[in-house]
């Protein structure tokens, strides 16, 4: 069994995403998502991370979680609520630019180089491009092992932990030596809802701030979005009587 | 042309109701912690208290789980009680956001949180001693302990400064207490009547609108007994309503808050902030009345067309939505300026209280309009909002105590900012 405060440092990713409630809707140019004057938040796999780490301090586990998080200004927020759930400092390194996965993962090895952890856990994906290769690109930028979609991790030792992974038809359980990139999934864990003095105290927690530059990272992206449509809208359905009917439907369109 | 100006501004007011205009949310959220707040509580409201609250009025029910976790949880009981004593140091502003946000989901729920929070446990940060608020916050402040503020009696109410329960001095320094109290919110806490916790207790000291002192009630006392409990309320049906009977309870000289016959103080100090987040709950129960039915009226159909293209409707839901605004500025604004521990300024406590109760009731009987007869069933939510946005203009004072009162102080003045 891993020993008090074994895991030392925690780094948890965070990046804020236009909030779940939020109809979307494409700019009339095409050139990607309406988000002036749109709710923001933190993305919600980034949330159930900031809470995994948060718990390995409440139980002795880690000694001090950090968020990170790239994003404009305003993500500063988003850096706060982690922070009022009861992550210890934070480091925002802003940028403007689109956030694409291979430049953040850039960064991050780069902080984790600086900081480190001994393990980094992010969301397994986020809720606006839904790109799910954050962590893998991390891990991969650092060398360490990495459990990616965690729905339990579990301490082994002062060096390894057990991460069960939530796969095709059964859970996986993989052992992990630190320091390594764990992202988590959906059942990981039920956030909780930040308290009233946490947000008090959250105020006086200090949040470095940095540039890609600082990094010696560049924004550019390799990718290039060329035009963003809405989906096409779905049909109506229709209420078949029998099943012979509706057979004799899909024969009828040509799908059978 | 038309189409494309009247979906233009139904994306416009979508989002205001989601994020208010960047001018106007510091109005709302003036810092990050009032914004972080309005997110926990909303979250919290959404998940853990609009799903309790059909059912809890049904069956006329305080949740006292939930109302704990309020305090274990989120740390909302003391919102405005100093970090020494167990709170969470907020100011007016912030305990507007958390009134508001409870009350989109659950008014009733809301009124018990209210009635502890501000009326004992803000009244005491404010008008106690050190060693008393160390005796009774800490438990107030996590839910521990449940709390009520006894003015009322049955035969006065607007008339509160003639109240008849007595307080006689011993000679020992303790007091004596007779009488008996009406419509104390959290007054008990359960179906079989059990006590609330703690209470602060307006009793007569002498003669006179002055004479009237402030007292600590513990439950457990002798002679400290519930009254009736008030069963078939109108509305706010999830929020416990009792009497209280004192019959010579004797409560130690440290239980007298404040001074002897210096009591008129702490009621008006503590009517002010009951009455600004009393229009905060009406704030609440519009924004919610104003979700359900321009939401409905998108997606419910007659004569071919979605109910918001009938120009009636048009009516109800554009009149409704600039009557919160106005009121939500107007209370917002009168929040950010309220000192807790001041007094003098009841022109705009009384104020945005006697426009927003009567705004809510008018944008919830809206709502019901909208929604025709699924609006007139519990089931649709804005029923049971309806019936709890009429009690905002009676309790914590009347709409014509308010006119009074108002009137009162627009008399000193000659020329308006
Ligand atoms: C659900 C609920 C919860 C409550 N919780 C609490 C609580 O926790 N603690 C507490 O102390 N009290 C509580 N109250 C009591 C509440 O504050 C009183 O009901 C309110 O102050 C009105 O008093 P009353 O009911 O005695 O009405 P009255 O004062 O008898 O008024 C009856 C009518 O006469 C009018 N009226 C009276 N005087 C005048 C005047 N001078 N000029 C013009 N019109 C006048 C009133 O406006 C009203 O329309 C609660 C009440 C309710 C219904």
């Amino acid at each position: 069994m891993a020993a008090n405060g074994a895991f030392g440092r925690v780094l948890v990713g965070v990046k804020r995403v236009i909030d779940y409630a939020v109809k979307v809707r494409v700019k009339p140019d095409k050139s990607g998502v309406e988000t002036v004057n749109v709710k923001h938040s933190l993305n919600p796999f980034c949330e159930i991370a900031v809470e995994e780490a948060v718990r390995m301090k409440e139980a002795g586990l880690a000694t001090e979680v950090v968020a990170v998080c790239v994003g404009p200004k305003k993500a500063q927020e988003n850096i706060r609520s982690a922070l009022a759930m009861g992550a210890d400092r934070g480091i925002h390194i802003e940028t403007d630019e689109e956030v694409a996965p291979l430049n953040v993962a850039r960064i991050l090895a780069e902080v984790a180089k600086a900081e480190e952890p001994s393990m980094f856990i992010l969301g397994k994906q986020a809720i606006d491009d839904d790109s799910n290769q954050t962590g893998q690109l991390l891990g991969g930028f650092l060398g360490w092992p990495q459990g990616t979609m965690a729905s339990k991790i579990e301490p082994v030792s002062d060096t390894a932990v057990h991460v069960t992974r939530e796969i095709d038809g059964g859970l996986e359980t993989l052992e992990l030596s630190l320091p390594a990139v764990v992202t988590a999934d959906l059942r990981l864990n039920k956030p909780r809802f930040a308290a009233l003095p946490n947000i008090m105290k959250a105020k006086r927690k200090k949040i470095d701030a940095k540039t890609p530059a600082d990094f010696g990272v560049d924004m550019a992206s390799s990718l290039q979005t060329l035009e963003v449509n809405e989906p096409p809208v779905r049909e109506a359905g229709i209420m078949v009587g029998s099943v012979d009917e509706l057979v004799e439907k899909l024969k009828g369109d040509g799908l059978i | 042309m038309f189409a494309l100006t009247s979906s233009a501004l139904a994306t416009a007011c979508r989002r205001s109701l989601s994020t208010a205009a960047p001018a106007l949310a510091s109005l709302y959220n003036p810092t990050e912690e009032h914004e972080l707040l309005r997110q926990t509580v909303r979250a919290f409201a959404d998940s853990e208290v609009r799903p309790q609250a059909l059912e809890h009025n049904r069956e006329e029910k305080f949740n006292l789980e939930l109302f704990r976790r309020l305090g274990s949880e989120l740390g909302l009981l003391g919102i405005t009680v100093p970090e020494e004593y167990g709170g969470s140091g907020m100011d007016a502003v912030g305990a507007v956001i958390a009134h508001e946000e409870l009350s989109a989901a659950d008014p009733a729920f809301t009124l018990s949180y209210l009635a502890h929070s501000m009326l004992f446990v803000n009244n005491l940060a404010v008008n106690g001693s050190h060693e008393q608020k160390l005796k009774y916050l800490p438990k107030a402040c996590s839910g521990e302990f449940v709390c009520g503020m006894g003015m009322s009696e049955p035969a006065v109410g607007t008339d509160v400064l003639n109240l008849t329960t007595t307080a006689r001095a011993n000679d020992d320094g303790s007091w004596t207490l007779n009488g008996a109290k009406m419509w104390i919110t959290n007054g008990t806490v359960s179906k079989d009547r059990e006590l609330g916790d703690a209470f602060l207790v307006y009793a007569r000291t002498a003669e006179g609108p002055k004479g009237i002192s402030l007292f600590l009630v513990d439950k457990g006392m002798p002679g400290f007994e519930p009254g009736a409990k008030i069963e078939d309320k109108l509305g706010m049906r999830a929020s416990s309503t009792s009497g209280l009977v004192f019959e010579d309870v004797v409560v130690p000289a440290d239980a007298l808050v404040g001074e002897v016959n210096g009591a008129t103080l702490c009621m008006m100090r503590n009517l002010e902030i009951e009455r600004l987040t009393l229009a905060a709950m009406s704030l609440g129960i519009a924004r919610r009345s104003i979700e359900v039915m321009n939401n409905y009226s998108t997606e419910r159909m007659a004569y071919g067309k979605p109910l918001r293209e009938h120009g009636q409707m048009k009516a109800h839901l554009a009149n409704s939505y600039a009557e919160y605004m106005a009121g939500r500025a107007y209370t917002y604004e009168v929040a950010s300026r309220l000192e807790l521990d001041s007094y003098g300024n009841q022109l705009d406590t009384d104020g945005v209280k006697l426009f927003a109760a009567d705004m809510a009731k008018d944008v919830a009987d809206r709502a019901i309009q909208v929604l025709g007869g699924y609006g007139y069933v519990g089931e649709y939510e804005v029923e049971r909002l309806y019936r709890d946005a009429r009690l905002i203009s009676i309790g914590g004072g009347t709409n014509e105590a308010h006119q009074n009162n108002m009137s009162k102080v627009m008399a000193r003045i000659q020329q308006f900012e």
